[in-house]
């Protein structure tokens, strides 16, 4: 199993503080937004850039996790269900700014589930996405508006995202899918 | 066989013509003889047996072909008249001659019950146009329609050839019944087989009363149901023994250390009683209703008590089978030890089969619901030959268990094999041949009864029946024999 | 068929496990590690039914039949509620004993039941082992809604969840099952969840309803039982039973007892074992009150006891609904679907 690093950790610590400045750019100051973490990567990549916004604006912004578990569109493929991780969202999101924020933006499936799931807890004047790396191989109409790396990948490959609070380390690589030619 | 054997081509009905068997185990339990030996038969007839002794008995073991007198069964419900669907005469004959059995005693809860000789005639008939050379002896019903408030015909039943008279399915509720009954058959001569059941402690009862059933949550089927109406009915003998001293009582499918020890003390006591136990009682627990599948004497500790088969991990079946309904109910592992214990002591004389074959519909039902019974006149040889082959028990007992043991509860109206049942030079041939060193698997395409209610389907049983010829004719040959 | 319990981890829980069964039809099969995955999987559950939305379309376009034997409407109404908020499309039918009288036997009913197109059936019977009978003939998962004396998981989960949410960690805490235990299968499930998670259980009823309970707890006592840790007392002394107690759960006791020779009066039962303010008293004082409902207040409970503030009873309904969600979750995974895909990003 080859696997080659993409990015490093001062990579992934610069990629963080330009897309913080970016969102903040967008909304044209901090005002209404509340940044929201796709389990499980996305969730601390979410509490990393709202403390650089934090840090940057002096505003501490609303950080929520969102569990996409159960509006999959492929729970009737899968042989056992899948291991639910958990939602939380902090504040009322009617007429708000939504922020979702995941560690890697392939098919749009996951954040076509992530909208599905958002709009039962009300009605967001605008949703955005920011991602760690966008591998490309979109299957739905979906685009991130802030990203972090752009990594054309093929479909037999992997983009493995570690980061400190869940893996110990800071990198990204990308490796062969077992089993591919 | 083809070594040791020389067999003429026959069909099933016709007398046989040759059959040689050269090196086999003889078990003739009359004789109190067994051991290496060879047998003729010749048209129809034993022609010559022959024991073996120095080089010739080389090798030859009781664990290879084993030649016994046919079994009798004291007790099958060959389902017809009424109820035809589960079985009939014709499939039950055929059934029981798979499982080595040359004579067989029908029950009289058929529909109607065979409470008068009409339905005798009826019964007969149907055995003859079956063809099967099998010996179907009869059993009558105690009281009319079995419904324990008039006795039924009992001297019509008995001139008509009755070997007993029974209201099995159902005890002889009332006292006052049971006693005339046994003074009115100890007149004529004919056993009373009773099925000991105390209704009022087993209304609804699902399971035996114990640890299974509370954990499942099933309706208890307390021993003393069994052992209160074994000690009633021992007491109402012994009260009518000075009127009516050819009285004699047979208790039938006993499941409990409690009646069998009533028993034991009984004859003891010089009571004429007897008795006989079922293969499932001593080979299987009410674990099994649990999902359980070890034979009885596996699920014993070393201190004779009962394994926790939760505990065991020794459950690897569904739970709730109804295959495992019977009545009385499989019992927990301490009762069957008294079972195979009472076989060995001689306090059981004689294995009954109890065979009770079901159609799918009655018994593909809710576990309280399901019928009881347990088609059980092939499994019996293989069950006995597990208890032999795991030491519990010794080959000739067994066989005693299965012919002179039946023969003298039925006594003198033991049919065509009279008291004894061995095999002897110039009578009708009339004996099984086995392979003790194989097996076979109890399927529903193998169980040539129709019913294949039992919780043994799917295992692997000792002892393959080759050859059963009954009254010197073939009745069942193994298809690769 | 059952499975041992497992290891034990630092929260009284095992290790997770992904769900591999494809019915529940008893809860002596869970191992603690699938117990905790029940857990976690309630706690999300509740995340949903605190949210305005009570829904999420994890089992859209499934079908739940559920069929209830016995009258029922508190839990086949919460199974209902749940199996909706799971997107689910929902056959509620409620069969009374003369359907099966009428000559349509159990196993008609599943095979039509299926052929209308059921992926899930979740089942009440008054006959302990129904549901594995329908699991032999339904070709989709089943789910005990309660049968005979037997079992009812969920209730069992459901306890179990109330009491961890206010007491975390069971291993050691004292659980009292005060009533008729003979005829519950609530009992039966709790005496199984319970010694799993390490509980000092102690059941204790009059003598005639708590046959075959003392065998079934000297069988298991000192770790003996398949979970291997746990205590499991039984007593007819009440005031033994309750003392320190941290949990104390009271059990329906029906008048048909009565009528069945079982038991003198209920006015001698409440009077000896009905839990009252002054029996309450001798467990801890911020001791849990539960009741799997419905109360016969006066007779197993007295009003006033039912209405405390430790009294969880209502919670346990609540409680139910997640817990239910959960397990209808959790089952509709396991139908020999493709392996797991790439779900990607």
């Amino acid at each position: 199993m080859d696997a080659r690093q993409i990015m490093t950790a001062d990579e992934i610590r610069r990629a963080i503080v330009r897309v913080s400045h970016e969102i903040v750019e967008r909304q044209a100051g901090t005002a209404g937004l509340v940044l929201i973490g796709i389990q499980r990567r996305g969730v601390p990549l979410a509490t990393r850039i709202a403390a650089a916004i934090k840090e940057h604006e002096g505003v501490a912004l609303p950080v929520g996790a969102l569990d996409i578990t159960f509006y999959r569109d492929d729970l009737s493929l899968v042989s056992q269900q899948p291991i639910v991780k958990g939602t939380a969202i902090p504040v009322d999101l009617n007429d708000r700014t939504v922020v979702l924020v995941d560690d890697v933006l392939y098919t749009g499936r996951t954040i076509r589930s992530a909208m599905d799931a958002l709009v039962d807890f009300g009605r967001p004047r605008a949703i955005r996405l920011a991602v760690l790396v966008d591998r490309g191989h979109r299957e739905l109409p979906i685009r991130a508006d802030h990203v972090g790396k752009n990594v054309p990948t093929s479909r037999d490959e992997l983009v493995k995202v570690h980061l400190a609070e869940t893996d110990g380390e800071d990198a990204v690589r990308i490796e062969r899918r077992e089993g591919a030619a | 066989m083809a070594e040791t054997a020389r067999v003429a081509p026959m069909r099933i009905g016709e007398p046989v013509e040759l059959l040689e068997i050269s090196r086999a185990w003889l078990v003739d339990p009359v004789a109190e003889r067994e051991g290496p030996g060879e047998i003729v038969v010749r048209d129809g007839v034993l022609e010559a047996m022959t024991w073996l002794a120095g080089d010739e008995a080389e090798g030859i073991g009781p664990d290879g072909v084993v030649v016994a007198p046919g079994f009798i069964d004291l007790h099958v419900h060959l389902r017809e008249p009424g109820n035809e669907d589960a079985e009939t005469v014709a499939s039950g004959l055929a059934a029981a001659a798979h499982g080595g059995f040359t004579s067989v005693c029908a029950m009289a809860n058929t529909t109607p019950a065979a409470d008068e000789p009409g339905v005798f005639a009826r019964v007969r008939g149907a055995a003859a146009v079956s063809g099967s050379p099998v010996e179907l002896l009869l059993h009558g019903a105690v009281t009319v329609g079995r419904g324990g408030e008039r006795l039924a015909a009992l001297g019509e039943l008995a001139d008509a050839g009755a070997v007993g008279f029974s209201d099995d399915g159902s005890p002889v509720q009332s006292p006052v019944i049971l006693r005339n009954a046994l003074l009115y058959a100890g007149m004529l001569g004919v056993p009373l087989f009773e099925h000991a059941e105390d209704p009022a402690l087993t209304a609804g009862a699902e399971a035996n009363e114990g640890y299974v059933a509370t954990v499942l949550g099933l309706k208890g089927w307390p021993v003393a149901a069994e052992v209160a109406a074994v000690e009633r009915a021992i007491v109402v003998l012994g009260a009518v023994l000075p009127d009516a001293p050819g009285a004699r009582l047979h208790l039938t499918h006993l499941s409990t250390a409690g009646a069998l020890d009533a028993v034991r003390r009984a004859k003891a006591a010089g009571l004429p009683v007897t008795c006989d136990v079922t293969p499932h009682h001593l080979g299987l627990t009410d674990e099994w209703v649990a999902g359980a599948r070890r034979w009885a004497w596996e699920a014993l500790d070393g201190d004779g008590v009962a394994r926790d088969p939760w505990a065991d991990g020794a459950l690897v079946a569904h739970p709730y089978a109804t295959a495992c309904k019977v009545n009385p109910p499989l019992r927990a592992a301490e009762d069957a030890a008294a079972v195979l214990a009472a076989l060995v002591d001689g306090t059981a004389d004689a294995v009954a089969t109890d065979h009770a074959p079901h159609t799918q519909v009655d018994k593909e039902a809710e576990f309280g619901l399901a019928a009881n019974g347990i088609s059980g006149v092939e499994t019996a040889l293989g069950v006995l030959l597990a208890a032999v082959g795991a030491r519990r028990l010794a080959l000739g007992r067994a066989i005693e268990a299965l012919t002179t043991g039946p023969a003298h509860v039925l006594g003198g109206r033991a049919g065509r094999r009279g008291e004894a049942r061995g095999l002897v030079e110039g009578a009708a041939a009339d004996l099984v041949v086995f392979d003790a060193g194989a097996g076979w698997t109890v399927t529903a395409a193998a169980l040539t009864s129709r019913g294949t209610n039992t919780p043994l389907l799917g295992r692997e049983l000792p002892g393959r029946v080759l050859l059963t010829v009954a009254d010197g004719r073939l009745a069942y040959r193994d298809p690769e024999a | 068929m059952s499975a041992p319990a497992g290891p034990v981890g630092p929260s009284g829980l095992g290790a997770e496990v992904a769900w591999t069964q494809k019915h529940l039809l008893d809860v002596d099969v869970l191992s603690a590690a699938e117990i905790s995955l029940v857990m976690k999987t309630t706690d999300a559950m509740k995340e949903i039914l605190a949210r305005p939305i009570t829904k999420v379309p994890a089992l859209r376009g499934r079908n739940v039949t559920i069929i209830f034997y016995e009258a029922s409407t508190r839990t086949r109404v919460s199974f209902e509620v749940a199996a909706k908020n799971l997107s689910a499309d929902v056959v509620n039918i409620a069969a009374s004993a003369s359907s099966v009288s009428k000559g349509e036997s159990l196993v008609d009913t599943i095979r039509t039941i299926e052929a209308l197109g059921a992926h899930m059936i979740v089942m009440r019977h008054g006959t302990s082992g129904a549901p594995y009978l329908a699991a032999e003939v339904f070709s989709g998962s089943v789910l005990n809604g309660g049968d005979g004396w037997h079992a009812h998981p969920s209730q069992a989960l459901l306890d179990l969840y109330t009491m961890r949410a206010h007491l975390g960690d069971l291993r050691g805490r004292k659980v009292v099952i005060l009533g008729d235990v003979l005829h519950s299968r609530v009992a039966r499930s709790n005496v199984w969840t319970l010694t799993a998670m390490g509980a000092d259980l102690w059941i204790c009823g009059p003598t005639p309803i708590l046959r075959g309970f003392d065998a079934w707890a000297a069988r298991w006592a000192n770790g003996r039982g398949p979970n291997g840790h746990g205590g499991f007392t039984v007593t007819s002394d009440v005031d033994a039973a309750v003392a320190d107690a941290d949990v104390v759960m009271a059990l329906r006791l029906q008048r048909e007892r009565m009528d069945a020779g079982l038991l003198p009066s209920l006015r001698e039962y409440a009077a000896r074992f009905g839990l009252t303010r002054e029996r309450l008293a001798a467990a801890k004082p911020d001791a849990l009150v539960m009741h799997p409902g419905p109360m016969n207040e006066g007779v197993e409970i007295a009003a006033d006891v039912a209405v405390l503030d430790r009294s969880v009873i209502t919670e346990q309904v609540a409680n139910g609904v997640a817990v239910r969600m959960a397990l209808l979750y959790l089952l509709s995974g396991v139908h020999g679907g493709a392996p797991e895909g790439a779900i990607g990003g």
